[in-house]
């Protein structure tokens, strides 16, 4: 029974890890939209095409 | 009359939608490639989303993007320092500013503006967010100006507006991210803390050594502790301010259940005792915070919806200096006694009198008034009116938080704010249930201190686990909480919480029409043309003339195709409008300005003493208004026409929309006692109204809804705001009422049954505290369930719509 005594303090470690990535989520702003990147993942974002009226616009 | 005939069958034959907005084409539609637009703005929208390869926006949206307003903006404003200085804040990088829009409906909108801004260069983020309406793009000043991404913002049909401050969008950006912490606290520490307890409940047989044992209760506690009173706070802080204001609430339950567990536990862990709750206390805090969150969310949305109002409050001012000359400033400057300059067009920044000339106001927002109204000098201009056909100068009298305005953005944050009554009557619920829950504690403690001192506390604490009220807390206010977010994603904002039962038992619906089945704007009725000049020609003239004029009338004109140019239009106000074609001077109104007769109501087209033709307007009906009144009729409803217009006018809507019970010519009182009349005669009555003249009749029936384009007033004194354009919201709120009223009374049942089963069996010890944990959280888990499916069905109706 002793690993118990490495492996629940180890559990306990990796709950803080766990809970510092969701606050260092939050705090980036992670969650602030639910909605819009649902459906981002639905379409690949293809490179802009390039038309000839669109030539005079700045390059990104 | 022919040409009213051929009017008609040429809107019917080019039946299309436009392929950006979806609105019905008319005559004037711009034809491009394969696709047709209403409008130019409409075709340039779509040209640049197609250049841009940002087509996939057409596949992912679920409902028509707006109609593009070509008229350009000039945002040039909302690059003075001032503006930027107020809404925005510095990054790294360049600054950043949170915009509302009122054009976005899905997220496919969200996703398009997303990428149209990114791809401008200087833009260092951006990101819309379709259900709070708020656009939050980075920028780098030296490279972009915030007019250019505002007027590419504009151009795709998302008129920008300013946010009401930085400093309160962050203050609610903070608020909701703690919210965020606490849930996701609670949820990982609850998780870790039940697996724990799990380890201790597994060992049934009492085999594990005592050292091992103390060693998980001790890290149970540690992990416990901050979801309850981290994540737990909310509640801790509830139960503190129901306390002091000595009454018993949801809060005092939900607390004092979770801080019963947790000091329970602590006190077993110390003494070493034979069980432990921790599990309990933190699966409480956990469920219970997930129902706040829903609640916080429905509410969230429906404010983001109040700022509407907010952004009628224009950014900058225009105010004289000492010397009369104009200056910018921001509104926020402005003190009571400046003088101000409104340009036609633009909004009124704060209460005031008008000065020198008279001019007319589009009060709409604030009273309803579809028509502008006529100010003389002297009068009062409210705040947030749009000033018409002439610049004004005002004397402000009331400023920032005392106009009307404000006042009016007060009351519906407040109407938002209050809890609604049926949450009431749970709470209620809630005080008499823990009183009768501790009595049979009381009572418990003291039967078996009496015969089994050992077990005493032990059944006492499994009692007050087994019937806590988390399912009857839950019950409730998750139903509601469902059923309001998704009503509010329909486009139905509740405005009272408790009007969802109503509605639910409601069996006839009144119908108005200005405004309700019509859609408010004018379209063209009859033209009629004299002195052998064709009635296409003086179409063509009439329309030339109202190009670019500001009036309601002028859009009955909008879809009218002219080969000609307008120079030196000028509006006379009240009269009509005057201008000069190819030389010749024309005038389009009053049948006494534009042709020297008597008015007669008509809109006339003249040469000031000669009538060239007459034109007729009338209400455009809704599109879905036929629809809407079938299917309001399939839901077994009585539906009824009731209108203050003449009944001829009433009388063809009826026939048009299907409705046999019609009442015309109706004062606001005399609609007011109909709906009285079918209360007594034992209906539930459900008023759908817009106007000024409906609030008293929408206040008095037992549910009703307001259009959200009509009256303020109208929509104080209304349960429900539509939001959506579609009448068809209205039976599907119907629905929707109905079915959470179902869950309501379902997980209410389950809630008491289950308490009802759970006492006695607690109380005669039948119940181990590890039953009496799991009844607890299975319990409440059915009940959150359960709620939960009012949110799947409503979206498959909502995509069928």
């Amino acid at each position: 029974m002793n690993i118990l005594l490495l492996l629940v303090p180890i559990s306990i470690v990796l709950l803080g890890i766990a809970i510092g990535a969701f606050v260092w989520a939050v705090r980036r702003g992670q969650f602030d939209d639910l909605d819009t990147p649902a459906i981002d993942i639905l379409r690949d974002d293809p490179a802009p095409l390039r038309t000839q009226d669109d030539g005079d616009r700045d390059a990104d | 009359m022919a040409v009213a005939a051929s009017l008609a069958a040429s809107s019917t034959a080019s039946r299309a939608d436009c392929a950006h907005c979806g609105a019905t084409l008319a005559g004037d539609a711009v034809a491009q490639g394969n696709e047709a637009f209403c409008c130019s703005g409409c075709a340039a929208a779509a040209t640049w989303i197609h250049q841009a390869a940002l087509d996939d926006y057409y596949q992912l949206r679920t409902v028509p993007a707006g109609r593009v307003d070509p008229a350009s903006a000039d945002f040039g404003a909302w690059d003075r320092d001032v503006v930027l200085a107020e809404h925005s804040r510095i990054v790294p990088g360049g600054r950043e500013i949170t915009v509302l829009t009122d054009a976005m409906r899905c997220a496919a909108c969200a996703w398009l503006i997303d990428r149209a801004l990114r791809r401008h260069p200087g833009v260092l983020d951006a990101g819309a967010n379709a259900v709070t309406g708020r656009v939050v793009i980075a920028w780098d000043p030296a490279r972009v100006t915030l007019s250019t991404l505002m007027s590419r913002l504009n151009a795709l049909g998302y008129r920008p507006w300013l946010a009401t401050g930085e400093a309160r969008e962050q203050a609610k950006r903070k608020e909701r991210r703690r919210w965020l912490l606490r849930l996701g606290v609670a949820g990982l520490g609850a998780v870790q803390a039940m697996m724990f307890a799990e380890a201790l409940y597994l060992d049934t047989a009492q085999q594990m050594p005592i050292a091992t044992r103390d060693f998980f209760r001790w890290i149970t506690f540690l992990v416990s502790t901050p979801v309850v009173f981290y994540a737990g706070w909310p509640f801790l802080e509830g139960m503190w301010n129901e306390l002091r204001g000595r009454r018993i609430g949801m809060d005092t339950l939900i607390a004092g259940s979770t801080l019963l567990a947790y000091f329970a536990s602590v006190v077993e862990t110390v003494r070493g005792g034979v069980h432990v709750w921790y599990d309990a206390a933190v699966m409480f805090v956990l469920l219970l915070l997930v129902a706040r969150m829903f609640e916080q969310r429905a509410r969230g949305i429906a404010s983001a919806q109040v700022d509407a109002l907010a952004r009628a409050r224009p950014a900058l001012a225009t105010r004289e200096d000492r010397e009369g000359r104009p200056q910018q400033i921001p509104v926020g400057e402005l003190l009571v006694g400046d003088v101000v300059r409104v340009a036609a067009g633009e909004a009124v920044p704060a209460d005031g009198i008008l000065l020198d000339a008279s001019s007319s106001f589009d009060e709409a927002l604030i009273t309803g008034e579809s028509a502008p109204v006529r100010r003389e000098p002297g009068d009062q201009a409210l705040a947030g009116s749009i000033c018409r056909e002439q610049s004004a100068r005002l004397r402000l009298t009331r400023i920032g938080a005392d106009t009307r305005l404000s006042e009016l953005t007060r009351l519906v944050e407040h109407a938002q704010g209050s809890r609604p009554q049926l949450a009431r009557a749970a709470e209620r619920v809630a005080g008499g249930f823990l009183v009768v829950l501790l009595l049979c504690a009381v009572a418990t403690w003291a039967w078996w201190r009496a015969h089994d001192p050992a077990r005493a506390f032990e059944v006492t604490l499994a009692l007050l686990v087994v019937s806590c009220p988390c399912a009857l807390s839950l019950a409730i206010p998750t139903a509601l909480t469902v059923a309001h977010g998704t009503l509010a994603r329909m486009g139905v904002l509740g405005l009272r919480g408790d009007a969802l039962s109503t509605l639910a038992r409601v069996d006839r619906v009144i119908l108005d029409k200005t405004g309700t089945l019509s859609s408010g704007g004018p379209q063209l009725d009859s033209a009629q043309a004299f002195e052998g000049f064709e009635t296409d020609a003086a179409l063509a003239i009439a329309a030339a003339l109202e190009r670019d004029s500001t009036h309601p009338l002028a859009q009955a004109f909008t879809g009218i195709d002219t080969p000609h140019v307008a120079q030196q239009v000028r509006t006379v106000p009240g009269q009509g409008i005057e201008g000069r074609i190819d030389g010749q001077e024309w005038r389009l109104g009053r049948a006494d300005f534009a042709a020297g007769d008597a008015d007669d109501g008509a809109l006339w087209l003249g040469h000031g003493g000669r009538a060239v033709a007459r034109f007729t307007v009338r209400e455009a009906l809704r599109d879905d208004a036929r629809e809407a009144v079938s299917a309001l009729r399939e839901a077994g409803l009585k539906v009824e026409l009731c209108s203050g217009d003449a009944s001829v006018a009433v009388a063809r809507f009826a026939r048009q929309v299907g409705i046999d019970d019609a009442h015309a010519r109706q004062t606001p009182e005399q609609k007011l006692a109909l709906v009285r009349e079918r209360q007594a005669q034992g209906d539930v009555v459900v008023m759908v109204g817009d106007g000024l003249n409906d609030a008293p009749v929408l206040a008095g029936a037992d549910a009703s809804l307001a259009m959200a384009e009509g009256a303020t007033l109208a929509q104080r004194a209304a349960d429900f705001v539509v939001t959506s354009p579609s009448l068809l919201r209205i039976p599907q709120a119907i629905d929707l009422a109905r079915r959470a009223q179902r869950v309501v009374r379902q997980n209410l049942a389950w809630a008491l049954g289950y308490n009802l089963l759970a006492i006695p069996l607690a109380a005669t010890g039948h119940v181990t505290p590890w039953i009496a944990a799991l009844g607890m959280a299975g319990s409440s888990l059915l009940v959150t369930l359960n709620a939960l499916r009012l949110g799947r069905g409503a979206t498959t109706s909502r995509r069928r719509a």
